[in-house]
């Protein structure tokens, strides 16, 4: 009898196809194939469920599957048949009364069987669209989407036919203990990467269990400015309202957004693309000092270079003379007390000198050769990373420690030098881990979002302190509560082990020539074809509860797209001392202008302006002006003397026009 | 009917299928000899027994045989196909050597909507047949009571005879029979509840409603019989494609007459006089009016010629055969 299929928003009530097996191609418990309707909506990535005939153990079985591949042929034996048929001439094709009698066969990866014992090669029956109810045995989610002990953390939503179902991601299995870690790949410009994860960090804050803790976000900016409007609302439309109502998730941008970014190297302009003056509230400076450097020198210094006598030099004056007292008879009486890169400076230039002047080719085991290497080396890190690195030793950080739950870190690193990124990346990185493990950090769970990923942890080249970093993070991370969430062009020049210890692994658009390496070989050519041609929007979602990857649609973040926020609040013009002060200063204190500023700063030196200028930013007084003129030094009153006029000798006669 | 409405399956409520009936007899014959089912069907097996003649039929049109070029385009008209199957296969012989034949017959209507063909009624009917006078009685009388449908060909053309195959060619024609039925079942429904024309694969003149219904047209390809003689039968092999013969009258004892012409559908290729040839058959006009059965065999011309794409390849029959008869026999094998 013909069934009607009837597919509404409800979902399909009839059968849409039928299960098929021939000896040339079986079915089997993994896979089986299907017939449909040439009008089925069936596609690749479509959910289907089998209805066996015949009941197993008492129970009819019941088989989920996700299309994989697709066939369609006709009658015709060659395709010459048809061009004679025709005449060869196309056009005739269309003229015939009838059209040849053709097959739509689909073939399914099995998703889920029940019951699941004994496991059997898939039965013959009637093929059905998956309904919501459906998708969630599928793909397992009704072992965690249990009412108020739900887990589930929404990805995006499978939509096929009249289907139209949340995914959910098991945070448990994302943001840890059970697995953890999200790696997405995908080709570059069509903002699928970093608005995904705009998505699924909104989707965290909205869905993460509130008896599993906190959990905030790490966020390194390392390319323009697609990071730097996160607390900004951008435009979405209704279609992806509706996602964003499917999905339980506010459509709106992040509400807490911190934003971090080192100086140029001039020392008082944000080397940031959100250095527009409106958008300074929430935007503070990241400096660090000789000692919160020299803990990385590893990460700095180049091995070649470094070799253990170099290395002994390093611990020494890290933990000899750094921050302390430091004298030694070969510099006299002479006291010191390092805490900044000048400080070192001089501490090097009395050290060396003294021995020239003494005739030393070494001090305290040290060879005058390996100091003057080491003093070039350190001494070039302030060159280097001018602007995170202060000569002065001044420090202004993460707030480890009071780190705020649904709260977005930002960092901005994409002006910056390899080398000082990588200081940034392994300091911050090592500071959270640190504080994690004491629980002291402020949150439970932190993530943090690295782009670029080949770039940092890639499976050639040599090994790297970052790389190592990142390998620790995926291995070990989750354990403490730290989650590494990945992003990057092409997944299989990233290290085996970080993208292998990631649960969760998302796909945009992909490109064919990295769809044609061994990684990729597991899927069918009809998944790689679409993932080749995905639209913006749509994600293949691998997660340990799922068997097979499931496509998916999400919406486009609610905050403001990089390009526009940079349009809209374009960067702000390097300026000069004064000027700059006053961008940093208004920040804490809008009633203060540039007349106060220049007025108060005078005549002083860069440097001490600077100085005065970060200690305040650090300590953000309730009395701006009042502190800082404080940290300036106070300039005595000069008065330049007026020099008397000295009278002339003997003064001319009036009436006497020669002199005489 | 609507067409939604189901396929209705004519056979007895037991299984009759080929392999429920070798387990029936295995069970009832432990020890006897059964068909494996890899036999080759009878029906590749059997001669034709009509030999091929040529008849001098009776021209309504022109007075003498003549080519009349079809110069209309052609137009899809029919709104379904008729087509009918047999299959038959030897189950067991008897000691003395009489077969037991087990036969399907089926035939279908596909319609065709939107270009597409969709079943709008089949029949399948499988039995067994077997001369009642030669098989024991104990095994006819277990096979009644299985429920399996049984045709007794005592009484066919030579189902007398000894010699086993005397029996098998009778058991063929019985099934023959019943595959004509079939599709005279479905035609004479067809023609009482339609009025859009249904084109049958082969004559026409032995259903004798569906003979008369102007809806059904019969399509033949096997030319055992070529209805023409002398130079008829060169004016008729010197057809080129989209050309018809002149309409005569085909009448034969126990049959209706019917108007038919042969018609070219394809130019001849090679040395077959008749290749792409099929003669066509439509109900016989109760007043000949010349003028009027020349139109109407131009008519129904064009319709065929329109059904020459898509070819019916790869049917090796593909230069006489229409798309929409080979669909009814992919259907029916897929069924039988």
């Amino acid at each position: 009898m013909t069934e009607t299929i009837d597919v509404g928003l409800t979902g399909v009530v009839g059968p849409l196809g039928r299960v098929v097996a021939t000896e040339r191609k079986p079915n089997t418990p993994h896979e089986f194939h299907f017939w449909t309707a040439l009008d089925s909506p069936v596609g690749i990535g479509t959910i289907v469920r089998v209805e066996g005939d015949q009941p197993v153990n008492g129970q009819i079985p019941e088989i989920y599957g996700i299309v994989v591949e697709g066939f369609s042929y006709t009658d015709l034996a060659t395709p010459l048949h048809d061009v004679l048929g025709h005449d060869g001439t196309p056009g005739g094709a269309s003229l015939a009364a009838t059209h040849r009698a053709e097959i739509r066969l689909y073939t399914a990866a099995v998703l889920r069987q029940m019951p699941e014992e004994p496991l059997q090669p898939v039965p013959m029956g009637r093929v059905y669209l998956a309904t919501n109810d459906d998708v969630a045995v599928a793909l397992r989610m009704d072992g965690y989407l249990r009412g108020e002990d739900s887990t589930g953390i929404p990805v995006g939503v499978y939509r096929a036919g009249g289907t139209d179902a949340p995914i959910y991601l098991d945070a448990d299995f994302l943001i840890g203990p059970e697995a953890a870690h999200l790696n997405i790949t995908g080709v570059s410009g069509l903002a699928t990467k970093t608005s995904a994860i705009e998505w699924i960090l909104s989707s965290i804050f909205a869905h993460f269990p509130e008896k599993k803790g906190s959990v905030a976000a790490l966020c390194f900016n390392v390319k323009g400015p697609d990071l730097c409007f996160l607390d900004q609302p951008g435009p979405i439309d209704e279609a992806d309202k509706t996602l964003y109502e499917k999905c339980g998730v506010p459509a709106g941008p992040f509400e807490h957004v911190q934003y971090f970014a080192p100086y140029k190297p001039d020392g008082f302009s944000l080397n940031t693309l959100r250095s527009n003056e409106q958008l300074l509230g929430n935007v503070s400076s990241l400096t660090w000092g000789l000692r919160e450097v020299l803990q990385y020198a590893e990460v700095l210094l180049n091995k070649d270079d470094v070799d253990a006598k170099a290395d002994a030099l390093i611990d020494f004056i890290r933990e000899r003379v750094v921050d302390r007292d430091f004298s030694d008879a070969l510099l006299g009486n002479k006291s010191y007390r390092v805490r900044s890169f000048a400080d070192l400076e001089e501490w090097f230039k009395d050290v060396l000198s003294a021995m020239e002047t003494r005739g030393n080719e070494g001090w305290r085991t040290h060879h005058v050769a390996t100091i003057r290497k080491v003093r070039n080396r350190l001494s070039n890190i302030s060159t280097r990373c001018a602007g995170l690195v202060t000569d002065d030793g001044g420090v202004s950080d993460l707030p480890f420690g009071s780190f705020q739950d649904r709260t977005v870190y930002v960092i901005d690193v994409a002006s910056l030098e390899e080398a000082a990124q990588d200081l940034i990346f392994a300091r911050v990185v090592t500071k959270l881990r640190e504080h994690l493990e004491k629980r002291d950090l402020g949150v439970n769970h932190v993530i943090v979002f690295v782009d670029e990923l080949n770039k940092y942890a890639p499976n050639d080249g040599q090994e790297t302190y970052v790389r190592k970093m990142l390998l620790d993070l995926a291995e070990r991370g989750r354990y403490l509560g730290l989650v590494l969430f990945s992003a990057q062009q092409f997944r299989s020049q990233v290290h085996r082990r970080v993208v292998g210890n990631s649960g969760t692994a998302l796909y945009g658009r992909m490109d064919p020539d990295e769809l044609a390496t061994p990684g990729y070989s597991v899927l069918s050519p009809a998944v790689k074809t679409k993932l080749a041609t995905l639209e913006k929007g749509q994600l293949m979602v691998r997660h340990p509860h799922f068997t097979q990857p499931i496509f998916v649609r999400f919406p486009r973040p609610a905050v403001m797209r990089g390009r526009d926020g940079a349009e809209r609040y374009p960067q702000a013009v390097d300026v000069e001392l004064d000027a700059a002060v006053l961008r940093s200063l208004r920040t804490l204190d809008p009633s203060l202008t540039l007349g106060w500023v220049r007025d108060t700063i005078g005549i002083r030196e860069d440097e001490e302006v600077i100085r005065a200028r970060n200690a305040t930013l650090r300590e953000r007084p309730a009395d701006v002006k009042k502190f800082f003129q404080s940290q300036l030094r106070p300039v005595a009153v000069t008065h330049t003397p007026v020099r008397p006029m000295a009278p002339a000798i003997r003064s001319a006669p009036t009436d006497d026009p020669y002199g005489f | 009917m609507s067409a939604n409405q189901p396929s209705s399956l004519t056979a007895t409520q037991a299984d009759a299928s080929f392999r429920a009936a070798v387990r029936l007899l295995a069970s009832l014959m432990p020890d006897a000899a059964i068909a494996t089912g890899s036999e080759p069907p009878l029906e590749s097996l059997a001669q034709s027994s009509e030999p091929p003649r040529t008849v001098d039929a009776t021209i309504i049109e022109d007075g003498m045989m003549r080519s009349h070029r079809v110069f209309e385009p052609p137009i899809a008209q029919f709104a379904a196909f008729l087509d009918g199957t047999q299959v038959s296969r030897m189950l067991h012989c008897c000691a003395d050597g009489t077969p037991i034949i087990h036969g399907t017959a089926a035939a279908v209507i596909r319609e065709r909507r939107n270009k597409r063909l969709y079943t709008r009624r089949h029949i399948v009917a499988r039995r067994l047949y077997a001369n009642r006078r030669r098989v024991p009685d104990s095994l006819w009388t277990s096979l009644a009571e299985s429920g399996i449908s049984l045709r007794d060909t005592a009484d066919e053309e030579g189902g007398q005879g000894p010699h086993p195959f005397a029996s098998r060619d009778a058991a063929i024609h019985r099934l023959q029979r019943d595959r004509e039925d079939a599709e005279r079942d479905l035609a004479k429904e067809w023609c009482e509840r339609e009025d859009r024309p249904l084109l049958i694969d082969g004559g026409i003149s032995g259903m004798e409603s569906v003979a008369r219904s102007s809806c059904a047209v019969g399509v033949i390809k096997s030319h055992r019989t070529l209805y023409a003689e002398r130079d008829a039968l060169v004016t008729t092999f010197a057809l080129k494609r989209g050309e018809r013969s002149s309409v005569f009258r085909v009448e034969f004892e126990r049959r209706t007459p019917v108007a038919s012409w042969y018609l070219r559908l394809r130019d001849r290729a090679g040395t077959d006089p008749m290749w792409g040839l099929v003669r066509v058959e439509v109900a016989h006009p109760d007043r000949v009016d010349e003028r009027a059965i020349g139109a109407r065999a131009d008519e129904v011309s064009r319709w065929i010629l329109a059904e020459a794409t898509p070819v019916s390849l790869p049917d090796g029959r593909w230069d006489k055969m229409v798309y929409g008869v080979r669909d009814c026999e992919e259907f029916l094998r897929a069924v039988i």
